[in-house]
């Protein structure tokens, strides 16, 4: 795979500069800009980084060279040049791929992993060699807790999801709700974040269990849940467990007035394998939808016009706004390092997901939200300041 | 509704899943030895193929399970040729043949995942289909799930009646005690080896292009349901077609109840607990003759 793609890109050089050597005008263009990463395109992280993070690194990076280049502060328009490795779904690969692009091919800037364990185990990197990094799929209070100075989340954190959840349901009356986790990281902090929410706002929780990775058969856990009858139902769980609880829930008939699954829910593919039909009114983690302005709807179409597929209503867009706050930063202040760090840590940024402010390497202006399947369309139903369409409350009956 | 009727119910249709992963390989390495540690991969290429025909062509899966298997047994055969055909005519011993199948496998499941990941990227892939509710003895489950469950308890009886009473599953069974001995009564050992193999590869297709109908599918879903196969196959005897049924039966339905009375994050515990157990008191598997 490395090969492969090294090779695609020294021949995409190649041809650029037989074409530039052929436009006297543009001989003395500038380098390009060289941007490195380390992705998952092999391995069982390979589907999420394929379907939120790589496509939109090569689409940024097409439309920026496009348009002749980014305007880098003080200097010409560059062009951008992606160095992506293949890290295999391995820690090791990855962290060694990303010490070799900065330690020493000494690359411009680089983009982020997939994934929160993957972000964790670069952050020391990234600040031993100074590369701000804008990461669209690491959560997790522990991450921020480290303090690194170059790192900066573009993703909601757990607790504000799910305080927006526990709203969501407050205001809908819901007194009663069961819960279920995937044993790992992700789960585990956002089930603690639930719960914590669930009691200020006076939910009880009537049954609450965790499950392994990689489950092939849940039926036994969501019948017990079913027969408690609770008001909502919250699986805090990872794509394949989103696609097998939603399918044997419909299976049982366990048809809560609320059914919220966590990852994956986002993913067209979701929508796709199930039905649009069978997931009408199902919720889940999500940010935005083509419908939330202008700007999305534009990114929306350049993504489905590259990849001949959608991108998914939640980490994608974040991962666009990172690129957008990356290229804001170089055109203001270049290509130091330390100056685009501070420049990002200090200043707000109008992004597709709207405007975005970092505190100590969070994201604090994007809220909680929370999103639903509606006739195909992930709509954002809370909060009301950002909802694209009304809530289906109780949700419909399985189709 | 009876809750214990209802949780080994559940069970057996999950067990039926495993069952299904691992009819194919109990053949491959049950009977011939050969350790196709590539086996997920093919499975992957069965529901890959499943899936082009449903979303590409709009065929009805169920129906498409035929070119599923043809398609895959031709490739079996290929296989066969190009990588397993050397290693059983030089290998002295069938342990010699396990270890260097087990070598060969590896590097067919890095060439055929990649290849898948060539072909159709990493993304997850699915279509629905038959996710309507069947009751079943008062419990519902989806008819997809039922199918799986049909077809593994057909596919292993069927198996188990040709391997025990036809002339060509004494063959294989001859092939597997002795290959010189079977070569020496009249068995064209070097026909039928490729296509017991081959046979085994058409299993692991119309498994995966099963599972494709509950499951979503990606090039990395193979290795998982190796191990699956391998836990299935060891727990009910290597080359036993009802063992392997039985041994899928046992994990679905230990894993059911086990989830609720325990917790569900215990799952991999009980489930190595009773592969442990049966390898302790019954080293050559529940049902080895």
């Amino acid at each position: 795979m490395k090969h492969r793609m090294t090779r695609r890109q020294a021949l995409k050089t190649a041809a650029a500069l037989t074409t530039l050597a052929a436009v006297p005008g543009l001989r003395a263009a500038e380098a390009p800009i060289r941007i490195g990463y380390a992705i998952s395109r092999t391995g069982p992280f390979a589907p999420g980084a394929q379907i939120t993070q790589e496509p939109n690194y090569i689409l940024w990076a097409e439309q920026v060279n496009a348009a002749g280049g980014l305007k880098v502060a003080g200097g010409k328009r560059r062009k951008i040049e992606l160095i992506g490795y293949d890290d295999r779904s391995e820690v090791e690969t990855m962290v060694r791929t990303y010490e070799k692009l900065m330690g020493s091919d000494k690359v411009d800037l680089i983009l982020p992993p997939w994934g929160t364990g993957m972000n964790f185990a670069v952050l020391p990197l990234i600040k031993k060699y100074g590369y701000p990094m804008l990461a669209p799929t690491a959560t997790g209070r522990k991450l921020l807790a480290l303090k690194n100075p170059y790192f900066f989340a573009t993703l909601q954190q757990p607790d504000v999801m799910m305080e927006a959840l526990a709203e969501f349901l407050k205001a809908r009356k819901v007194t009663t709700a069961a819960m279920i986790n995937v044993d790992e990281l992700f789960g585990l902090e956002q089930a603690g974040a639930l719960e914590k929410a669930f009691k200020e706002k006076g939910i009880a929780i009537v049954e609450k269990k965790s499950y392994p990775i990689g489950v092939k058969d849940l039926q036994p856990v969501l019948s017990d849940i079913m027969a408690k009858k609770p008001d909502a139902f919250i699986a805090l769980s990872y794509p394949p467990d989103t696609f097998l609880i939603t399918g044997q829930s419909k299976a049982i008939g366990f048809n809560p007035k609320a059914f919220y699954a966590a990852v994956g829910t986002a993913f067209p593919v979701y929508r796709d394998k199930m039905g649009a039909e069978t997931v009408e009114g199902v919720m889940g983690l999500g940010t935005w939808n083509p419908k939330a302005n202008p700007a999305a709807r534009a990114y929306f179409e350049a993504h489905v016009k590259r990849w001949q597929k959608e991108p998914d209503r939640w980490a994608s867009a974040h991962c666009w706004a990172g690129l957008q706050i990356t290229q804001l930063a170089i055109e203001k202040v270049g290509l130091d390092r330390k100056k685009m760090r501070d420049y990002i840590a200090a200043n707000e940024f109008d992004t597709i997901i709207g405007k975005i402010k970092f505190k100590d390497g969070e994201n604090i202006s994007t809220p909680g939200v929370v999103s639903q399947w509606q006739s195909g369309e992930f709509e954002v139903v809370w909060p009301p300041a950002r909802a694209t369409s009304s809530a289906l409350f109780p949700k419909p009956a399985w189709k | 509704m009876n809750l214990w009727l209802e949780l080994v119910v559940s069970g057996l249709i999950t067990g039926g899943i495993y069952a299904v992963v691992a009819i194919g390989l109990n053949l491959q390495y049950g009977l011939m030895r050969i350790m196709n540690i590539s086996h997920g991969e093919f499975l992957m290429l069965g529901a890959y193929l499943t899936w082009l025909a449903r979303t590409v062509l709009h065929a009805d899966p169920l129906a498409f399970l035929p070119v599923v298997a043809l398609a895959l047994f031709v490739a079996g055969l290929l296989v066969y040729r190009l990588c397993f055909y050397r290693i059983t005519r030089t290998a002295p011993t069938v342990e010699v043949i396990e270890a260097r199948s087990l070598l060969v496998g590896f590097g067919l499941m890095f060439l055929v995942q990649n290849a898948a990941y060539l072909a159709w990227g990493a993304d997850l892939r699915g279509y629905s289909y038959l996710t309507d509710p069947v009751e079943l003895l008062g419990v519902r489950f989806s008819a997809n799930r039922l199918v799986v469950f049909a077809f593994a308890v057909g596919a292993s009886l069927a198996l188990l009646a040709v391997l025990r009473w036809t002339l060509l599953g004494k063959a294989v069974r001859a092939m597997m005690q002795s290959p010189t001995g079977a070569q020496l009564v009249g068995i064209d050992t070097a026909r039928l080896h490729p296509v017991v193999f081959g046979a085994g590869l058409a299993l692991a297709g119309v498994a995966g292009g099963l599972l494709s109908m509950i499951y979503e599918i990606s090039p990395s879903m193979g290795e998982p349901y190796t191990v699956t196969a391998l836990i299935v196959i060891t727990l009910g005897g290597l080359g036993s077609a009802l063992g392997s049924l039985l041994g899928g039966f046992l994990l679905g339905v230990i894993e059911a109840l086990g989830m609720h009375f325990t917790s569900p994050s215990l799952k991999m515990l009980l489930s190595y607990s009773v592969l442990i157990a049966v390898l302790l008191l019954r080293p050559r598997g529940l049902f080895a003759r």
